[in-house]
Formats: structure tokens, C-alpha cells, sequence
């Protein structure tokens, strides 16, 4: 009788039981509010959105509800489903066994009738509804596509933006099928041509695009109609439209602008086309390839990065892929929680195609494991393949990320094949042919062949990974692999590989890429010492002490040791067990190269959350955390509340703190002693510091200090703070003191191999002409005291080998450096020399013309043209410089200029930066006050643009800190 | 044994296409060394300049001490260099560093108010007549040639027949 009573009291919608209900009763009260009858009938989809539920598992529960005959449902797609009676009451039997079914839902392993394939219904204009997004990340996208397409007369051209994989050809295929829909084009037709094909021959590009007439080259034997003309009256997507050469580029042009054009071989502009051009690019907006294309064409549509996606979107996609793959394979897909997590970690930058390689990748490997079951196939964690398994990992690195999609998440999903999500045709992620038709037939031909099970998985696991050009490049491991050949015999790296997979396979014991550098290194060099009878090294008492806090690496060790001695044929001797032990600890205490943190803390209700929002969002980054201050906060309290951020952001190098101002610049050293987190502050915050911040830090192995002092180079009005520290640094860092500069490499034994990949760098270093760098190998054993001696009297500049000896200069890891032959290595050292010159940069060139301004403001700015303002600016400077009493150096010139730039692209785009009554009261003592003031009548009067009293106050913080600096 | 010096030129314009398809297989280099101070120093001319060398041949950009101390450094011995500066003051401080030559070969030498034209390519102002003085003095030949196809003109001559000298 109990149970009664609850489900009564549950069924009955108020709000204060809805949080502990279960789900199903979640959807019955979700109906019975919102579709008691037949006419307001509800879709899964609008349950599932309503609620927050996964789509398949409100599909699920609606499935059962309508057995059970709670619910009713309305034939035809899409399904419709209504309460049958609001507020019913359950016969207690009956509610048992809901309940019992309800327990394991994985159990229920029949598939329902199979589902006939009807065509998706269109009702008109919806056809964006199936994007997963719509609503949400894509809103804005949706509108400005459905804007493009519907506006009169013929709608407006186009340009998707989005990275690598994030769904342009997708989103470009839904336009065409929303302007079918919308009966807007006068022909079905939608031609794809991607720009990229003939980049190497723009005649023959042209020739396909436009067409040729008889004669107009050699072969020309007839008239030719090219795409333009086959689409007309439909649409024609143009993608990587960036590699247009440039004649087909003002060819484009002047058919958007005109819609008319010419075959090759023609002279006048004759034939009409009336077409929906759609573009699409992989390139920033804001790179010069593509300016001339922002500039001409209306719609601009930025699709966003997978990671920007909301949590919810993340998983919707996910479930999307999946379920491509079990329409193909008409089988259930059942996956517990880790695998889900671990699929979405994995994309890395490839976006939602990545993501759908990686699903073909698993759910191929699934269906081979799960042949012999009729009804479905399981993705188990422990059998992903070594990347995919990372993506749990990498997930889990971003802790508020991971909360997110696991409350979202079941223990197990399960994915049935639907005939409602069908897959656009034009997709370059899309294998031509059914794999797994192709690996069922395969197996049963080896099978009858009396394979054992084994073996055949071994086989057709080969196959997968050839057939699925998978989405990571292999050609930059294998090139790595070559370097590493250079080095290491093959049959080296053959026992080494066949370790790692033994390492991972029996023993979970994590083995990524770099175990293949670090350890057939290491076994080469005691291989090749055995072999010349070399007396053996010696176990020192800092190796056993060091051993004795790795058991589980020792016990490791010994097997691999085991494998060695079996491939080799002769015994290893003990001192390399432990040797190996350290190696294998050190490789999996490496942490991931992280990237440094960025902490936006300022004044305000949400000055810094929305300065930090927009960099997050423009840049796509994940590395920017903020603390909004209202004003009557107390220091301690922003002291506590910023160490959480700063600890929350940190990925172990160091975390970079923008603060706009006051007491705040005065913390670094407190939080690095609150949280044992390296930090840097920077004061006078603006987005544009933030901005380049972003960017700096994104790059891989920018190390805290670099990031740090060139910020301090890119505002040039940031000066005040940490003054003292700096030039301790300088003397250290950047000051050449006449110690000899060296690049330190670390190796297992900092013999043998090290002197190899000595020899290794040397080369590259002679390569490039740098003549003034010693390089020093160092064994990972006794790394720290090693490096601590180095430092004494030498300058570390450098780092590289196979672990990070996290000393605080940039590092590269040894496989980067095989891989690009040292070009990450060298940029580096490179840009260290120019870093020392930067000063001189600008007072060398004996005279800063308006054209260098220029250059420089074309370079870095967007909105603002810098032709027209480069001479107003000068004039700008130039009165100032006249009448301020120091002579302006002309490094100070350009950035004055690019601050003004700034300062007027921030009043365009209505973004002025904030700063506080007091300081502006204080401002108006200064005598400079009143020059800048009259200065800026220069801009008042050629642009009709006023700068507000805040950055006034801007230009005279770069004055005085100019002053200072002298 | 010191770098092998297969060119030292002066050209205004350092690295374009003339130098590049023509000087580079005739003297068979595997290295264009574009020496200048002021050219080390502004990142969008360095970049300009590595993104014009002609494929298979590196070049690199780097500043007359830099030149000077490779030079004698036997680790980069095994490099067959082409040497572009662009004024001949650069020319004299290499030469007085130490790199041999036993000629100059100057390209061109753009114009502007303080120089005087010598030939149709070649201006000069007292500075870079004082250089060429200086290495004609050391028994360097001063050979102008845009293309190593041009026949070999004398321009010690013709800075004797403008009287400059």
C-alpha cells in the first residue's frame, strides 16, 4: 500500500518533489503538465529537452511507459506521445514490475520491432531542429543561415567559419536541405567543390567552375558548362574557399556582385547564374587570405569548437554518431559511463569530425568483439585503443568539465538504431562503404579457414586501422618513427613497441608514445654496451633509495627486463631493472604538458567574468578562469577567493593573475606561498591583454615567465608592479652574462644514447647557425642535483628529452623534436635572441615611417582601416611629441599609436575600459591632462571620434610609465 | 678550414629572383647567409626574406658578428655559402673580420638623394666609396654582374672614370 501512496503524491506535479524523482516519474509529470491530451501531444525530442534527459532515454522510458499503456502514443513521425489519464493510479502489481524492469534496463537486450524506414517527414522550416545545438551553441548560427537564405530576393551569400571537423559541410548541407524545405531554390540542386582539390592548378579550378568555351586552351575541343552554370537556380558550397587562387577569387566576386560571369576563353561577362553561394573556410577571419572575403560577403557564420559546446550538446552529438553507426550495424550499442567520457575527452582538435572517426573507430573494434551476439554490441573501457582511453584522462584534467557531462550521464547508454537520424551524403568523414559488412564477411571467410578467435580479431583489427584513415595523421608519428631510426635500430623499436603493448595489454600499465623515444633509447644504449662487453654501470645508493618508492615500477621492470633477455638471448644484468624502474617512473610522472593559467581578478560585479567570457569565446581556450570583485569585498576574502581560481586553473606551469589595479597587483607572492603555485601578476587588465595572454599561453610549452615578461613587452604601460623581481630575473633569464648558454637533454642514463641525441641536437644547432649554445645530456636519475650544478655557472636556456626536468625555461619534448627535426626547438631559441633585441628593434631603423605604423596596425587590428588612420595618428604623436618635454622614442611612438588604434576600435565597438572616480579626479591634476585633451581634438575633428575621460587616463598611464621607465 | 665562401654580393634588394634562381645554381651553394645588422633585427623583413629562398637552400639571416664568429668556427665548415649584404660598408666589416674573398660581386645599389649613379644599377655616396676603396686596396676584385651571364664589368673603373677615386 506504501507504494501507492508514493507514486501518488509523486504524479502529482509539485515542485518541491520534483528533484527527488526518478526519471521516468520526471517524463509522466513532464506529460501530464504539458500534454494531457491527443492535440498537445509531445515529440521525445521536446520531453527531452523540457527535462534535460538524454533523447534515447526518454525515448526508452516512453517505450515502456506506452507497453505498460500509461502513455499513449500517435503513430507517424515524429512520434507523439500524451498521458493517458493524468494523475492514475498504478495497481501495486503492476508497479512492481516497473520496478523491476526498471533496475536494469540493460537487460532488456530485444530490440523492438524493426523499425521500417520512412522518410524523414519535413515540416517545413524545420529542418534545423535534428542540429544538435539549435537551441543553444548553434542558435545565433541557425538564425543567421535561416536569415541568409530567406532574404529577398535571392538571399544573402554566405561564409561558414569553423576549425577543422566542427561541421561546415554538415551545417552547409542543412541550409540546402532548409531551402528545399522552404521551397526557395528553383532547382534541387546542390553542387560541392572544395577549392583546396586543384589550389596547384587555378586554370583547371577555373576551368571547372566557370567553364570554357571551344578553343580557349589546348584540349578545349567543345563548350564546357561549368559548376556555376549546374547549379544555378540551387546552391553551390564552395569549401576551403581560402585556397581560391586570386583570379578566381575576383572572378567569385564579381559574380556575387553582379550574377553574371564568363566561361574561360570569353571576354565579356555574359552568362547568368542564380545561385545560393555558401563558403567555407578553416582560416582566421582575421588572416589576411581571408579579409577580402569578410569584407564581401554579408553572413559570416562561426561555428563553434567541440569544446565550446555546452555539456549537454556534447553528449547529444555523441549519441548522434552512435547512432549512424547502429542504423548501419542494426544492432543495439551498449556503453557504460567511462567510455562515454573517454569518447568525448578524446577529441582533441579535430572537433565533432574527430569525434566521429573515433566513434567509427570504437564501434568497428565493438562489432568484431561482439560478432556472435545478435542484439548488440558492447564498448568496454579496458578495450579502447590507447588514445581513446587518454580522452578519459584529458577529461577529467577539467574537473568542472567532467562534472557536467557525468551528471548528465547514466551508467550505461544504450543506442538503438533509428531511421529518424539520417547522415548527409557530402561528408568527407563518412567511409564510402559499409565496414562493417566488410569485416562480418571477413571474419566468416577466416573462420572457415579454422582461425581461432585470436587471431582472426588480430587480422581484422589491421584491416580497421587501414580501411579507417583515421582522423590522427599517422604520416607525423611514422616520420618521428623515421628520426628515431636514425638513431635506433628498427629491431629496437620493434621490441620496444612490442613491450608498450605488452605493458598495456597485461599489465594496465600506461604506456604512451613518448615510452616508445625514452625506452627504445634506453634499451639501445645497454644493448649496444652488453654487446661491446663495456664493463656495466654501477647501482649507486641514490638509484636503490630512489627504486625502493617505486615497487609497482620495480615489479614492471623486472617483466620487461624478462622480455628482453628472451628477444636478446642473453641475461640482463640487475643494475638495468632499477635503471628501468626509474625510467618507467619518471615517464609516467610526466605531467601533460600543460598550459600555463590565466587568473582575470578586477573591480565589479563582472568586469572580469565578461572580459574573461569573451577571450574564452573568441579564442576558444580553456585555460582563463576569473574573480569579480564588488568593491566592498575585503582583500583577504579576494586573496581566498582568487588562490581557488588560481589552484582551479593551474595545469602545473604557473599561472599568469590580470588584475585591473590597486592592492590586487600585490598578491602574487602571497598565493604562490597560499597555493605552492608559481604565479605572475600584471596590472592595468584590458581584453586585449587578456586577448593576447590567451593567445601566448595556447601555444604549446610557453612557460610562465616567457608569457610573462613579453605581456609586459605588449602593453608597454604595465611597468609598476614587481618591479624589483624583474630585474632579478633579467639577470638570470635574459641578461647576457657571459656564462655560457646551454640547452640541457635528458636522458635514462645521460651516457650512450645521450651522447646520441647529443649529436642529434648539435646537428640541428649547426643547422642553424647557432654557434653559441653548449649542449649538456643529463641522466633522469640524478636530474635535480644535475641540473642545480649545471646552474651554477652556466645559463640553462633550454630543455629537452624525455622528461620534463621542470626547470623554468621552455621544454621540448623529445618526440616533438624527432618529429620536426628541431624547428619547435630552434623558434624558440630564436625568438629569445630577438626577445634580447626587441628594445633595439625600433630605434635601429633610423627612421619610423607612417608606413611601418601601418604595417603594424594592419596587422593587429580588425575594424579600423590603416590607411585612412595611420596619418591621423601621426599627427597624433607628433603633437604630443612637440609638446611633452622628453623627446618620444620611436619605440614608444608605436605603441602609442597601436594603443589609440585600440583605444578607438574599443569606442566602435562600444567596449571602453573601466576605471574608478578617484583616479580619474586624480588625473585631471596632472598637467598632461590638458595636452592629451587638445591632442585628442586631432581625432575629434579627421574622425569624429571623442575619447572618453577613461582613456585619457589610458594614454597618460602610457606617458608616465614611459617617463618612469627613463 | 674556414666556411667556403662561394659569393660574397652586395645588392640593395639582398635576396630576389635574379640572386636566387641564377647565383644559387651557378656557384652551387647549399646556404644563402643574408648578413645584415638591421635586417636581423626587423622580424617582417627576416621572415620576408627566409619565406624567398629558392627550395632545397636554406637561408638564414643573421648579423655581421654572427658571420664573423661561423666563420672561423669549424663546426660549420661544411657549408658552401653565398653572402649577401646590402651596402658595402657590411662587405668591408666582413673582409676585415677575416672572410676571404678574392672577389666582390655587386649587384645593386638603389639610389637616394645623398648618392651619385656609377652604372645604371649602382649608386654610391661617400661612405660606401670609402668601403670600396678600402677592399680594392686589399686586392679584391670588384665585380659587377646582376647575372653571372653579364659580361664582368670593373667597378674600380668606373669609379675612377666618375673621378670618385
Amino acid at each position: 500500500m506504501k507504494l501507492i501512496q508514493m507514486s501518488d503524491t509523486l504524479l502529482i506535479h509539485n515542485a518541491k518533489g520534483v528533484t527527488s524523482m526518478t526519471r521516468r516519474e520526471k517524463i509522466i509529470d513532464y506529460l501530464a503538465s504539458h500534454g494531457t491530451g491527443m492535440i498537445e501531444a509531445l515529440t521525445t525530442s521536446e520531453v527531452a529537452e523540457g527535462l534535460g534527459i538524454l533523447r534515447s532515454n526518454v525515448s526508452k522510458e516512453l517505450n515502456q511507459l506506452v507497453r505498460e499503456g500509461l502513455v499513449n502514443k500517435q503513430s507517424g513521425r515524429p512520434v507523439r506521445y500524451w498521458l493517458n489519464t493524468p494523475g492514475i493510479k498504478l495497481d501495486p502489481i503492476e508497479e512492481k514490475k516497473i520496478e523491476s524492469t526498471k533496475i536494469g534496463f540493460a537487460a532488456d537486450k530485444s530490440i523492438e520491432t524493426k523499425k521500417v524506414f520512412t522518410p524523414f517527414s519535413k515540416r517545413k522550416g524545420n529542418t534545423f531542429e535534428s542540429m544538435v545545438g539549435h537551441h543553444d551553441s548553434l542558435k545565433n548560427q541557425v538564425e543567421q543561415a535561416k536569415a541568409a537564405l530567406l532574404y529577398p530576393p535571392h538571399g544573402l551569400n554566405t561564409l561558414i567559419i569553423g576549425p577543422t571537423g566542427s561541421g561546415k559541410t554538415y551545417f552547409a548541407n542543412t541550409m540546402y536541405h532548409f531551402a528545399v524545405d522552404s521551397d526557395i531554390l528553383t532547382k534541387k540542386q546542390f553542387i560541392t567543390f572544395n577549392c583546396a582539390d586543384y589550389a596547384h592548378n587555378p586554370q583547371l579550378l577555373m576551368s571547372h567552375l566557370f567553364g570554357y568555351v571551344k578553343g580557349a586552351f589546348t584540349g578545349a575541343n567543345e563548350d564546357k558548362d561549368g559548376l556555376i552554370q549546374q547549379a544555378d537556380g540551387g546552391m553551390l558550397f564552395l569549401d576551403e574557399v581560402h585556397r581560391l587562387p586570386p583570379e578566381g577569387q575576383e572572378m567569385i566576386f564579381y559574380f556575387m556582385d553582379h550574377g553574371i560571369y564568363s566561361r574561360l576563353g570569353e571576354t565579356a561577362k555574359v552568362h547568368h547564374a542564380d545561385i545560393r553561394l555558401v563558403c567555407a573556410t578553416t582560416e582566421n577571419p582575421e588572416s589576411s587570405l581571408l579579409q577580402t572575403f569578410v569584407r564581401r560577403i554579408p553572413i559570416i557564420i562561426q561555428l563553434p569548437a567541440f569544446q565550446q559546446r555546452t555539456a549537454h550538446e556534447k553528449i547529444q552529438l555523441l549519441e548522434q554518431l552512435l547512432t549512424l553507426e547502429a542504423n548501419r550495424i542494426q544492432k543495439n550499442i551498449c556503453l557504460n559511463e567511462d567510455v562515454v567520457q573517454a569518447l568525448i575527452g578524446s577529441v582533441t582538435y579535430g572537433n565533432v569530425g574527430q569525434l566521429k572517426s573515433n566513434v567509427q573507430l570504437v564501434c568497428a573494434q565493438g562489432f568484431l568483439n561482439s560478432m556472435q551476439d545478435k542484439n548488440e554490441i558492447r564498448l568496454q573501457f579496458e578495450q579502447l585503443p590507447p588514445n581513446i582511453k587518454d580522452g578519459l584522462s584529458h577529461l577529467a584534467n577539467n574537473r568542472h568539465e567532467l562534472g557536467e557531462i557525468t551528471k548528465l550521464l547514466d551508467t550505461k547508454m544504450i543506442i538503438k538504431p533509428d531511421a529518424q537520424k539520417k547522415y548527409t551524403e557530402v561528408d568527407s568523414y563518412e567511409l564510402p562503404y559499409n565496414l562493417y559488412e566488410i569485416i562480418g564477411d571477413k571474419a566468416a571467410l577466416l573462420k572457415d579457414e579454422g582461425l581461432d578467435k585470436s587471431s582472426i580479431n588480430n587480422f581484422i583489427m589491421t584491416d580497421i586501422n587501414l580501411h579507417l584513415k583515421s582522423f590522427y595523421s599517422r604520416g607525423k608519428l611514422d616520420k618521428a618513427e623515421n628520426k628515431l631510426n636514425e638513431i635506433v635500430d628498427q629491431d629496437i623499436i620493434d621490441l620496444t613497441k612490442r613491450i608498450q603493448k605488452f605493458l598495456v595489454e597485461e599489465e594496465a600499465y600506461p604506456a604512451r608514445d613518448n615510452f616508445i623515444y625514452a625506452m627504445s633509447l634506453h634499451i639501445s644504449s645497454f644493448v649496444k654496451r652488453i654487446q661491446s662487453g663495456k664493463p656495466l654501470r654501477q647501482i649507486s645508493k641514490d638509484l636503490t633509495s630512489m627504486v625502493h618508492d617505486y615497487p609497482d615500477e620495480l615489479e614492471v621492470a623486472q617483466k620487461v627486463k624478462g622480455i628482453i633477455e628472451d628477444s636478446y638471448q642473453f641475461p640482463i644484468p640487475e643494475s638495468e631493472v632499477y635503471y628501468m624502474a626509474i625510467l618507467l617512473a619518471s615517464l609516467k610522472a610526466e605531467p601533460k604538458a600543460g598550459k600555463v593559467g590565466i587568473v582575470v581578478a578586477a573591480h565589479g560585479k563582472s568586469t572580469a567574468s565578461s572580459m574573461a567570457q569573451v577571450v574564452t569565446q573568441l579564442l576558444s581556450v580553456d585555460n582563463i578562469t576569473s574573480f569579480d570583485m564588488p568593491l566592498e569585498m575585503s582583500p583577504k576574502v579576494a586573496l581566498d577567493g582568487i588562490a581557488v581560481q588560481v589552484k582551479q586553473i593551474n595545469q602545473g606551469n604557473g599561472v599568469l593573475l590580470l588584475v585591473d589595479m590597486g592592492s590586487l597587483s600585490t598578491f602574487s607572492s602571497k598565493l604562490t606561498e597560499k597555493t605552492r603555485i608559481e604565479v605572475r601578476t600584471i596590472d592595468m587588465v584590458t581584453t586585449a591583454m587578456i586577448l593576447e595572454a590567451a593567445r601566448k599561453t595556447a601555444l604549446i610549452d610557453s612557460d610562465l615567465l616567457t608569457v610573462y615578461r613579453e605581456l609586459r613587452e605588449f602593453a608597454g604601460y604595465s611597468r609598476t608592479t614587481e618591479k624589483v623581481t624583474e630585474k632579478k630575473e633579467k639577470d638570470t633569464i635574459s641578461n647576457d652574462d657571459g656564462r655560457q648558454k646551454v640547452i640541457i637533454a635528458v636522458c635514462s642514463t645521460g651516457e650512450g644514447t645521450a651522447k646520441k641525441i647529443k649529436e642529434l641536437l648539435d646537428k640541428i644547432l649547426i643547422d642553424n647557425l647557432i654557434n653559441d649554445l653548449k649542449v649538456i645530456p643529463i641522466s633522469v636519475v640524478q636530474m635535480k642535483q644535475e641540473v642545480q650544478k649545471i646552474k651554477k655557472n652556466q645559463r640553462i636556456v633550454a630543455a629537452t628529452g624525455i622528461v620534463d626536468p621542470d626547470v623554468s625555461v621552455p621544454f621540448v619534448p623529445l618526440e616533438k623534436l624527432l618529429q620536426d627535426g628541431g624547428e619547435s626547438l630552434i623558434s624558440l631559441i630564436e625568438g629569445m635572441e630577438l626577445e634580447l633585441d626587441r628594445n633595439v628593434d625600433f630605434e635601429y631603423s633610423d627612421v619610423l615611417t607612417e608606413e611601418i605604423a601601418q604595417k603594424y596596425l594592419g596587422q593587429y587590428f580588425t575594424f579600423i582601416n590603416p590607411k585612412k588612420i595611420t596619418g591621423i595618428l601621426w599627427k597624433y604623436c607628433d603633437f604630443l611629441d612637440r609638446r611633452v618635454q622628453k623627446k618620444l622614442t620611436n619605440a614608444f611612438k608605436i605603441s602609442l599609436i597601436m594603443h589609440l588604434a585600440g583605444a578607438i576600435e574599443r569606442i566602435l565597438t562600444n567596449s571602453e575600459m573601466a576605471v574608478s572616480a578617484d583616479e580619474l579626479e586624480l588625473m585631471k591634476k596632472d598637467s598632461l591632462y590638458s595636452v592629451v585633451q587638445q591632442a585628442n581634438e586631432i581625432l575629434q575633428e579627421a574622425l569624429n571620434i571623442e575619447l572618453g575621460k577613461n582613456e585619457i587616463y589610458y594614454i597618460m598611464q602610457l606617458f608616465n610609465t614611459e617617463f618612469q621607465k627613463n | 678550414m674556414p666556411m667556403d665562401v662561394r659569393l660574397l654580393r652586395i645588392d640593395s634588394r639582398l635576396l630576389h629572383g635574379q640572386v636566387t634562381t641564377n647565383w644559387a645554381k651557378v656557384t652551387k651553394v647549399n646556404r644563402i647567409l643574408v648578413v645584415s645588422d638591421k635586417v636581423a633585427r626587423d622580424k617582417i623583413r627576416r621572415t620576408l626574406l627566409i619565406q624567398a629562398s629558392p627550395p632545397g637552400i636554406k637561408v638564414n639571416v643573421i648579423t655581421v658578428a654572427k658571420m664573423i664568429g661561423i666563420y672561423h668556427d669549424i663546426r660549420f665548415s661544411s657549408l658552401k655559402v653565398m653572402i649577401l649584404v646590402e651596402e658595402p660598408e657590411d662587405a668591408k666589416r666582413l673582409i676585415a673580420g677575416g672572410v676571404t674573398v678574392d672577389t666582390v660581386n655587386i649587384g645593386a645599389i638603389s639610389f637616394d638623394k645623398t648618392k651619385v649613379m656609377v652604372s645604371d644599377a649602382i649608386a654610391v655616396n661617400d661612405v660606401d666609396v670609402a668601403a670600396f676603396s678600402w677592399i680594392h686596396k686589399k686586392g679584391i676584385k670588384l665585380d659587377v654582374r646582376k647575372v653571372s651571364g653579364d659580361n664582368s664589368k670593373d667597378l674600380w673603373h668606373a669609379l675612377s672614370e666618375k673621378e670618385l677615386v
